[in-house]
């Protein structure tokens, strides 16, 4: 442990202010990144929820190191990691799509009040520390990210038919060119000039072939209208 | 070397700083493996919740270790400790929350997102083992749900391929095309245990539906049954859920 925290460890107005001004600083910088990408939770939630939580263990340490209570130190501080869920699981939401979105903001939210219950316990290294990795990985490695969702084996395609009896065409091609087909949803068009019926395939996608030539190949197949990815 | 694991065991810079940082790394890991099947949690997700989970029970053993030291006359004035694993007892409740809100009923009747709770649930539970310093467990355990995602999600997605049980959700024009698709379904020597009817409404333009729970006789791609069945006329949408 650091040394030179120690007296900020103590109840002091000076400590005091520390770790409540670090709370604050911690939880915003952490939300300025959020705020910067348009997600739901910006940085004054951060701030607000960071700012929350390092009183509970500010408060909970001061009843019991200065009143001297019969407590334990832990728990009003405990209640916020379960009460943060709560509240991040709210920022889900489903798209009509069946996509699930703000979760990585849910799990950020989350890990601020945990920084934050840190911060006002005086734990001063863990509290910083994770929000300088933190900071590190959404900063540096988002690039990441978008990498990894290069290599996705699986593919969502769409494809519109003119005439429905194709399908089993279209099923037939992938069977013989050896792509597993792990789900499908048809459906009929109900008022549409330009195709009678569409399907989503989930695809598991093999190396040797591209997206392109696959969904050229399904263009070519009587009957289809149009093939595009998802 | 024993002194050196031995070190790091116990609370202070050092150790603080690997646990983090470890949990950064394996909880990216599992993200990593998850986060390349365009699931809802991508690696960063599972990054956070790995490190807060291990941040919380640094903070619980920071609070006891300073009771043991700084504040030991407090502990004698009142006689209480603390608990260690109260702050981080918490993830395992607060997590369980977090993940409830990854699963989602679709309006066809399929339920979504349960492993990616699950596996975000997996990887809080690992950022405590992480944040406790211990190390044996934590690569057992890494090694173990690393398997489980990477290795066993193609044996799974075979194992439904070629399962001859499938759940088929269709939507038709109207009640009388329930018989048409089951002796559709008899033709191909297909068994129907149940069928879960739902009458639609005309004024919102909603069709009848039914979820078939059907078991194949003979083996056949699934796909080829769908293909088939939406052969017949008054078919309005076929999924399997």
């Amino acid at each position: 442990m650091i040394t030179l925290f120690m007296p900020l460890r103590g109840f002091s107005i000076a400590a005091l202010c520390v770790r409540m001004v670090l709370a604050f600083i911690c939880g915003g910088l952490v939300g300025i990144e959020r705020e910067y990408k348009r997600r739901p939770a910006g940085f004054r939630t951060h701030i607000l929820i960071c700012m929350g939580a390092a009183m509970t263990t500010l408060t909970s340490q001061y009843l019991y190191l200065e009143m001297n209570y019969q407590t334990d130190m832990a728990r009003l501080g405990a209640q916020v990691i379960a009460g943060i869920g709560f509240i991040g699981a709210g920022t889900i939401i489903v798209t009509r799509r069946q996509r699930i979105k703000g979760l990585t903001t849910a799990a950020g939210l989350w890990a601020t009040a945990i920084i934050g219950l840190s911060l006002g316990a005086g734990f001063y290294e863990g509290g910083l520390l994770a929000t300088i990795l933190i900071l590190t990985v959404e900063l540096l490695l988002s690039k990441i990210g978008y990498l990894v969702q290069e290599y996705n084996p699986e593919l969502n395609i769409y494809v519109e038919y003119q005439d429905r009896m194709c399908l089993e065409r279209v099923v037939q091609a992938l069977q013989n060119k050896n792509i597993r087909v792990l789900n499908m949803e048809v459906m009929r068009a109900t008022s549409s000039e330009r195709h009678s019926a569409s399907t989503i395939f989930l695809l598991r996608r093999h190396k040797n072939i591209s997206v392109d030539d696959l969904l050229s190949a399904i263009t070519k197949i009587e009957g289809v209208a149009t093939a595009e990815e998802l | 070397m024993s002194d050196t694991i031995s070190f790091l065991r116990e609370i202070n810079l050092w150790s603080v700083i690997l646990r983090l940082i470890m949990a950064l790394f394996f909880g990216g890991l599992i993200g990593m493996e998850r986060g390349s099947r365009h699931k809802a949690a991508g690696f960063r997700t599972y990054m956070l919740v790995c490190l807060g989970a291990a941040l919380t029970m640094l903070l619980g053993q920071y609070q006891s270790e300073m009771l043991d030291v700084y504040w030991i006359e407090c502990a004698n004035v009142t006689g209480m400790r603390t608990d260690v694993t109260r702050f981080s007892a918490q993830v395992i409740n607060g997590i369980g929350f977090l993940g409830a809100g990854t699963i989602i009923v679709t309006e066809h009747q399929a339920v979504k997102g349960l492993t990616t709770a699950a596996a975000l649930w997996a990887s809080a539970c690992m950022g405590l083992v992480i944040g406790a310093g211990y190390y044996e467990c934590v690569f057992l355990g890494f090694v173990l749900i690393f398997f489980c995602v990477r290795i066993l999600n193609p044996i799974e997605t075979h194992l439904i391929e070629k399962s001859r049980n499938m759940n088929l959700y269709i939507e038709f024009e109207s009640m009388d095309d329930v018989r048409a698709i089951a002796a559709c379904l008899r033709e191909y020597s297909i068994h129907i245990y149940d069928i879960d009817l739902e009458h639609g409404k005309k004024e919102e333009y909603r069709y009848p539906s039914a979820v078939f729970t059907l078991r194949l006789n003979d083996k056949r791609s699934h796909a080829g049954i769908i293909a088939a069945l939406f052969k017949l006329e008054h078919i309005k949408l076929i999924e399997e859920v």
